[in-house]
C-alpha cells in the first residue's frame, strides 16, 4: 500500500467544489486547506505505484485545480514488494560470484 | 487496530505534507507529525539523480534511512520532489548491494578468465598497484585511465584530477558527462570563453515563454517543469513550445507541439534566424556592443576512428564510418551549405573541427539566405502524416514569438541538442537567436542548457574531469594554465603531461586496440552507457588488460571487470553537488556503507599511498607528445626538483597530493560542521584530517578571483545556507551569490558601466575571414567583452533510414529510471512502474509490418541487435518512420544498436539517431 501527502492547488474561490471532488475520489482524503494561498493537503492511499501516480493524474485533471504535486511519502519497509525485481538482477543475486559475462549480454 | 493506525499514519502524512510546503499545522496533526517522527534524525541533502539538483530533508534513525521529503527551505524545489526523487531514500538498501571486493580468480589466482572470488581490499589494492605499475611501464601514463562521472562528488572529482593528472602524469580521465554535456561545454566555451548557464532556474518565473528543444522537461525534469507548468497557468501571455522528434509528456501543456526531423534543428534556428533579420528583430545596440559574427569549418567528419577504422570495423559499419574520411553532400546540405547536390566533399577538417574565424554581418546574412520557410519545412518536417501546409504554419508561429519585440523568452535543451553529430553547431544555434534579439543574461530571457546528471556542473565540468581540463575551465594543452595548476598544486615545474588525453570514447576504443591497459570505472556504467557497446565489450573480456570498476550495484560494467570494488553511495559519505544552475549543495554522511563498501575517494586515497614519486615523476615517453617545451616527445623528469621543493624521492603520493602539511591543518572530528555526523574515511584513515574540506579548500584557490569563486566549505554546511550559484563573493562579511552572469545589475566580474560584458572572452582575437576561410592572419579582430554568434549550417545525420534498415532509432531515458538502473531498478515501487524497456513505435508503422503492442520484437542496426516489447500506446506519441527505445534495462542494452558517432567539436556521442529495422523474434 502506498500512501502520499499531496499538495492540490486551486483559486480559494473554487476550493468547495475541488474538496468535494477530491473526497470524492477513491482513496483520497483532505486534511488540510489554506484559504488565503489556496492549498489543499489531501492523502492518497493506492495499491501501487502505478495506482498512485494515476491518482495524481486523475486530481490534476479535476477541473479548476491548478497544481497537483506529490510530496510526502510514506517509506513503508515492505519485502514482499522484492518479488517482483528484475529477472536478470535475480539472476544475479544468486549466483552473482560465479558469473562470467552473463548470457543475455552475448545474444 | 489496522484502521486506527491507517489513520494515524493519514493524519501525520498529511501533517508532514503541510509543513513541507510551509501552511500551518493543526494541532492534531502537529501531535501526529511528532509522534510518528519521534526518534527521527532530520538533516538536509541533495537529490542523487539528475542535474535540477532538488533539495531533499533526510531522516535517520538507529542508522537508517526511515524517510525522505523536499526541502520546503530549497528554493530549487521548494518543497516539491518527482517520483525519483520521492524514493531517494530507498536506493541504498537494494538487495544485491556489493559489499566486497570481487575479483575473477583461478586457483587463488587472478585469472582474466575466472570466477569473481571474494578477496580483501589489501588483496584487491595490490594487484590494482601491480597492474598499474605493468600498464605505465608498458605504455607510458597514458596506458592508464579512469572513466570518471557527472555523479562524482566535487571532493571525489577534485582528487581524481589530481591523482591522475599531477600524480601519474596522465590525462587519461574522462567522465560520463562527456556522453552528456560535452557539447553543451564546447558551445559555451566557443562563444562566451565560459562554461555554463548565466541565468538561473528563476528565470521560469520571470519569463513569458519557455521552448523545449529536444528536451522533454515534463519526464527528465519534473521539477522544473511543475514550475514552468505553475507559470503556465498563472500568466496569461506565457507561452510553451514542444520541439521533438516525438510527441511526449512535455507536449500536454504546450501551446506549440513541432514534431521535426533528426537534425531537422539545425535548419529550424538558422530559419528562426533569418526571419529575425527578414523582420528587423534584431536588437542592434545590443548585438554592436556585446557580439561578433563568426563561423568555421563544414568538413569536420562525425567522431569515428580517424584511421584504420577498417581493421576494427565491420564491412556494413564501415557503409557509414566511411564518411568519416569523404561525405557526398545531399540536396539538404548542398542547398543549405551553398554547395551543389552529389559533391564528394573531403573531411579536411576532421582532426581541426574548432577552428573559428570572424565575419561580417553581410556574410552572416548571406549564409541566413538558403533558410526560407520552404526550405526548412521540407528539411525539418518530422511527421509524414502531417500537412506541409500545417508544419509551416507552426514554424512560423515559433519565429514570430522569436521576433515579437519585448516577449522574454527562455529556451531549454538537454540530450537532444548534446547527443547530436553536430552538438556544439546547435548549441550555438540557440545563442545565436537569443543574441540577436537581446535576449541573453536577464532575467526571464536566456538559453538555459540544462544539465542531466547531479553534478556533471559541479564536478565534471567545474573541477575539470575531461581529457583537457584542470579546474575552474583551465585546460592542460595551456602552458600557462599549467604553470599555474602546478603553482597552486606545489608541483614542481612541468610536472603536468602538456598532451591532451583520451576522452570517453577514445578511452573505450584505445582498450579495443591495446593503447591502453589499465582502466578503473567510478561512479557511472560505460559498459552499458557507452553507443555501439558490443566493440567495448569484446575490447575488455578479450584483450590483455585490466577492469576496474567500483559500483554499488552489480551493473553490466561489474560484470565485464576483472575486479570489482564495492562503493559507498550518496549520504554513506560526505559530498557535494554542482547543479545546472551553479549552486553548489552540500550534505553530511547520514548512515555508514553496508558491508565492505568505501567511499571512492578513500579507495584514491589508500592507492595513492602506493606509489613514490620517484616511480612516476621520473623521464617518461608519450607517444604523440608534441606540444612546445616537450619536442623530444618525453615528460622531463622533476624528481631532482621535486627534492628542490623538499620532498624526497620517496614520499608518496599520498603525502605530496592529498595529506599535505597544509591538508592536515584541517583536523578530523570537525564538531563545529559534523554535528555529530561521522565520517567513515576519516575512521579508516586514522590520522586526523577532513579530506573533504581539506579538499574543497584547495579547490576553491583555483576559482577564486577567476570568476569562478566559491565560499567557504563551512559556509555550504549551514544551516541556513540551501547551496549559492557561483560566483560566491564576500562583501561586508557576507558570501554573495550571482543569479545572473554577465549582467551589472547581478555580476560582480562585469566592467562598470558596460551593461553586459562577456568577459569571458577577454584577451582573445579572431582573424577576419569570409564564410568559406579565414583571411589574412594580421587582419584580427578583438573580442574582449564580446560573445560570438556563429553561424552553423544544416548537415545531414550521417547514417540515414534506407531500404534495409528502414526506422530512425531515438534513445532516452523514462521518468521513473535514473540512468542504467542500477539505482532505481532496486526501488521495487519504481521497477515496478516501468519493470523493462520497450519499444516504443506508430500504430501505423506496427500495423504495416503486422507487429502489435506487447510482440517481442528484434530491434536491429548495422551494429548489433536486442530483443524487447513493442508499445504503441503509453506517454510517447511516435511518428511514422521513428522508434524510440529507453537505455537504462541491462536486459534490453540497446546501445548494442547505437552508433558511435560524436560531435567532432565535442566528441559527445549522438544517442539520438541512427538506422535500424524491427523484425518478429
Amino acid at each position: 500500500m502506498n500512501f502520499s501527502g499531496i499538495l492540490v492547488m486551486a483559486k480559494p474561490d473554487n476550493h468547495a467544489e475541488v474538496i468535494a471532488a477530491l473526497n470524492a475520489l477513491e482513496g483520497v482524503e483532505v486534511h488540510q486547506v489554506d484559504a488565503a494561498t489556496g492549498r489543499i493537503v489531501a492523502v492518497q492511499e493506492a495499491e501501487d505505484i502505478h495506482a498512485e501516480i494515476e491518482g495524481v493524474k486523475r486530481i490534476k485533471a479535476i477541473p479548476q485545480v491548478i497544481m497537483a504535486e506529490m510530496v510526502y511519502h510514506y517509506l513503508a519497509d515492505d519485502e514482499r514488494t522484492y518479488e517482483a525485481m528484475p529477472p536478470e538482477l535475480i539472476e544475479q543475486q544468486d549466483g552473482f560470484e560465479t558469473c562470467a559475462v552473463p548470457a543475455y549480454l552475448n545474444s | 487496530m489496522g484502521l486506527t493506525r491507517r489513520d494515524f499514519l493519514k493524519t501525520s502524512i498529511a501533517g508532514a505534507t503541510a509543513a513541507t510546503v510551509g501552511m500551518p499545522l493543526s494541532e492534531q496533526a502537529e501531535a501526529a507529525v511528532k509522534a510518528g517522527e519521534a526518534g527521527w534524525q532530520w538533516d538536509k541533502g541533495v537529490c542523487r539523480f539528475c542535474g535540477t539538483g532538488c533539495g531533499i530533508m533526510i531522516a535517520t534513525k538507529g542508522g537508517r534511512i526511515v524517510a525522505t521529503k523536499g526541502d520546503p527551505d530549497a528554493p530549487v524545489n521548494k518543497g516539491l520532489n518527482c517520483v525519483k526523487g520521492y524514493f531517494n531514500g530507498k536506493i541504498n538498501y537494494g538487495k544485491d548491494r556489493l559489499t566486497q571486493p570481487l575479483l575473477r580468480m583461478t586457483d587463488g589466482k587472478f585469472d582474466k578468465k575466472g570466477k569473481f572470488t571474494p578477496v580483501s581490499w589489501e588483496q584487491a589494492l595490490d594487484v590494482m598497484e601491480e597492474k598499474m605499475r605493468w600498464a605505465m611501464k608498458e605504455k607510458g601514463p597514458h596506458g592508464i585511465s579512469i572513466f570518471g562521472s557527472g555523479q562524482y562528488t566535487i571532493h571525489e572529482g577534485y582528487a581524481a584530477v589530481k591523482l591522475m593528472k599531477a600524480g601519474f602524469r596522465s590525462n587519461n580521465l574522462d567522465p560520463n558527462a562527456r556522453h552528456c554535456m560535452a557539447s553543451a561545454v564546447v558551445g559555451f566555451m566557443q562563444t562566451f570563453g565560459i562554461d555554463e548557464p548565466q541565468g538561473n532556474y528563476d528565470d521560469i518565473e520571470h519569463t513569458d515563454t519557455a521552448v523545449l528543444w529536444g528536451a522533454n522537461m515534463a519526464e527528465m525534469h519534473p521539477i522544473l517543469w511543475s514550475r514552468i507548468t505553475d507559470r503556465r497557468l498563472t500568466h496569461a501571455k506565457m507561452k510553451v513550445v514542444n520541439l521533438s522528434v516525438y510527441g511526449n509528456m512535455s507536449s500536454d501543456i504546450a501551446d506549440l507541439e513541432i514534431i521535426f526531423s533528426p537534425s531537422g534543428d539545425l535548419a529550424i534556428q538558422n530559419y528562426i534566424a533569418h526571419e529575425i533579420v527578414k523582420r528587423d528583430a534584431i536588437d542592434h545596440d545590443y548585438v554592436k556592443k556585446h557580439t561578433q559574427f563568426a563561423t568555421g569549418p563544414y568538413d569536420i567528419g562525425y567522431g569515428f576512428r580517424p584511421k584504420n577504422a577498417d581493421k576494427y570495423h565491420s564491412a556494413l559499419e564501415m557503409e557509414v564510418v566511411k564518411n568519416e574520411q569523404s561525405h557526398v553532400l545531399d540536396k539538404w546540405e548542398a542547398i543549405g551549405q551553398r554547395k551543389k547536390e552529389g559533391d564528394v566533399i573531403e573531411q579536411k577538417n576532421a582532426a581541426t573541427p574548432m577552428k573559428d574565424w570572424a565575419i561580417s554581418f553581410e556574410d552572416f546574412k548571406a549564409a541566413l539566405a538558403p533558410y526560407t520557410l520552404e526550405y526548412t519545412a521540407e528539411v525539418a518536417k518530422g511527421d509524414p502524416d502531417e500537412s506541409m501546409e500545417d508544419f509551416k504554419a507552426k514554424l512560423k508561429q515559433l519565429a514570430d514569438l522569436y521576433c515579437e519585440k519585448g516577449r522574454k523568452i527562455v529556451s531549454y535543451w538537454t540530450m537532444g541538442f548534446n547527443q547530436h553529430q553536430r552538438g556544439t553547431w546547435v548549441n550555438e544555434q540557440a545563442y545565436m537567436n537569443h543574441l540577436l534579439t537581446g535576449r541573453q543574461c536577464k532575467p526571464g530571457e536566456g538559453a538555459f542548457s540544462l544539465t542531466g546528471q547531479p553534478s556533471a556542473c559541479g564536478t565534471a565540468r567545474e573541477v575539470g574531469t575531461f581529457a583537457h581540463r584542470l579546474p575552474a575551465d583551465m585546460v592542460v594543452m595551456n602552458p600557462k594554465h599549467r604553470a599555474h595548476a602546478e603553482h597552486l598544486w606545489h608541483l614542481p615545474a612541468n610536472t603536468i603531461n602538456p598532451q591532451m588525453g583520451s576522452h570517453f570514447v577514445k578511452i573505450m576504443r584505445d582498450l579495443e586496440d591495446g593503447q591502453i591497459l589499465f582502466s578503473w570505472t567510478q561512479v557511472n556504467n560505460p559498459w552499458q552507457n557507452t553507443a555501439n557497446v558490443n566493440h567495448w565489450i569484446k575490447g575488455a573480456r578479450e584483450m590483455n588488460n585490466f577492469i576496474v570498476v567500483a559500483d554499488a550495484y552489480p551493473g553490466v560494467s561489474a560484470k565485464v571487470a576483472d575486479l570489482i570494488l564495492p562503493a559507498a553511495m550518496i549520504n554513506e559519505k560526505w559530498g557535494a553537488y554542482g547543479n545546472a544552475e551553479r549552486r553548489t549543495q552540500v550534505w553530511r554522511q547520514q548512515i555508514l556503507p553496508p558491508g565492505q563498501a568505501r567511499a571512492d575517494l578513500w579507495m584514491m586515497l589508500e592507492l595513492s599511498k602506493r606509489f613514490k614519486i620517484k616511480e612516476v615523476w621520473g623521464e617518461q615517453k608519450v607517444p604523440g607528445l608534441k606540444a612546445a617545451g616537450f619536442e623530444d616527445g618525453k615528460l622531463p623528469s622533476v624528481i631532482d626538483e621535486a627534492v628542490k621543493m623538499g620532498y624526497t624521492p620517496d614520499s608518496t603520493l599520498y603525502e605530496v597530493l592529498f595529506a599535505t602539511k597544509d591538508n592536515k591543518k584541517f583536523k578530523w572530528p570537525d564538531n563545529a560542521v559534523a554535528k555529530g555526523h561521522g565520517n567513515h574515511i576519516c575512521d579508516l584513515l586514522k590520522d586526523g584530517w577532513f579530506p573533504e574540506k581539506a579538499l574543497f579548500e584547495e579547490y576553491r584557490k583555483f576559482g577564486t578571483g577567476h570568476a569562478h569563486d566559491l565560499a567557504p566549505f563551512d559556509v555550504y554546511h549551514s544551516d541556513k545556507v540551501r547551496g549559492l550559484r557561483w560566483p560566491v563573493v564576500e562583501k561586508n562579511g557576507k558570501w554573495v551569490e550571482t543569479p545572473w552572469r554577465n549582467n551589472e545589475k547581478y555580476d560582480p566580474y562585469v566592467k562598470k558601466g558596460s551593461g553586459f560584458d562577456f568577459y569571458g572572452n577577454d584577451g582573445a582575437k579572431l582573424v577576419m575571414g569570409d564564410l568559406d576561410k579565414p583571411g589574412d592572419p594580421k587582419n584580427a579582430v578583438d573580442i574582449s567583452g564580446k560573445a560570438k554568434i556563429y553561424f552553423r549550417p544544416y548537415a545531414s545525420p550521417v547514417e540515414k533510414p534506407d531500404a534495409n534498415y528502414d526506422l530512425w532509432l531515438c534513445t532516452g531515458r523514462v521518468l521513473e529510471h535514473w540512468h542504467s538502473g542500477t539505482m532505481t531498478r532496486r526501488v521495487p515501487e519504481l521497477h515496478r512502474a516501468v519493470p523493462n524497456a520497450v519499444c516504443w513505435i506508430s500504430q501505423k508503422d506496427a500495423d504495416a509490418k503486422g507487429l502489435k503492442r506487447n510482440d517481442l520484437v528484434w530491434v536491429e542496426s548495422r551494429r548489433g541487435k536486442v530483443k524487447v516489447r513493442l508499445e504503441t500506446g503509453g506517454r510517447n506519441r511516435m511518428p511514422r518512420g521513428m522508434v524510440y527505445v529507453p537505455w537504462f534495462d541491462e536486459g534490453v542494452l540497446i546501445n548494442k544498436v547505437t552508433l558511435d558517432t560524436t560531435c567532432p567539436l565535442s566528441k559527445e556521442t549522438d544517442y539520438k539517431k541512427c538506422a535500424v529495422k524491427i523484425y518478429k523474434a
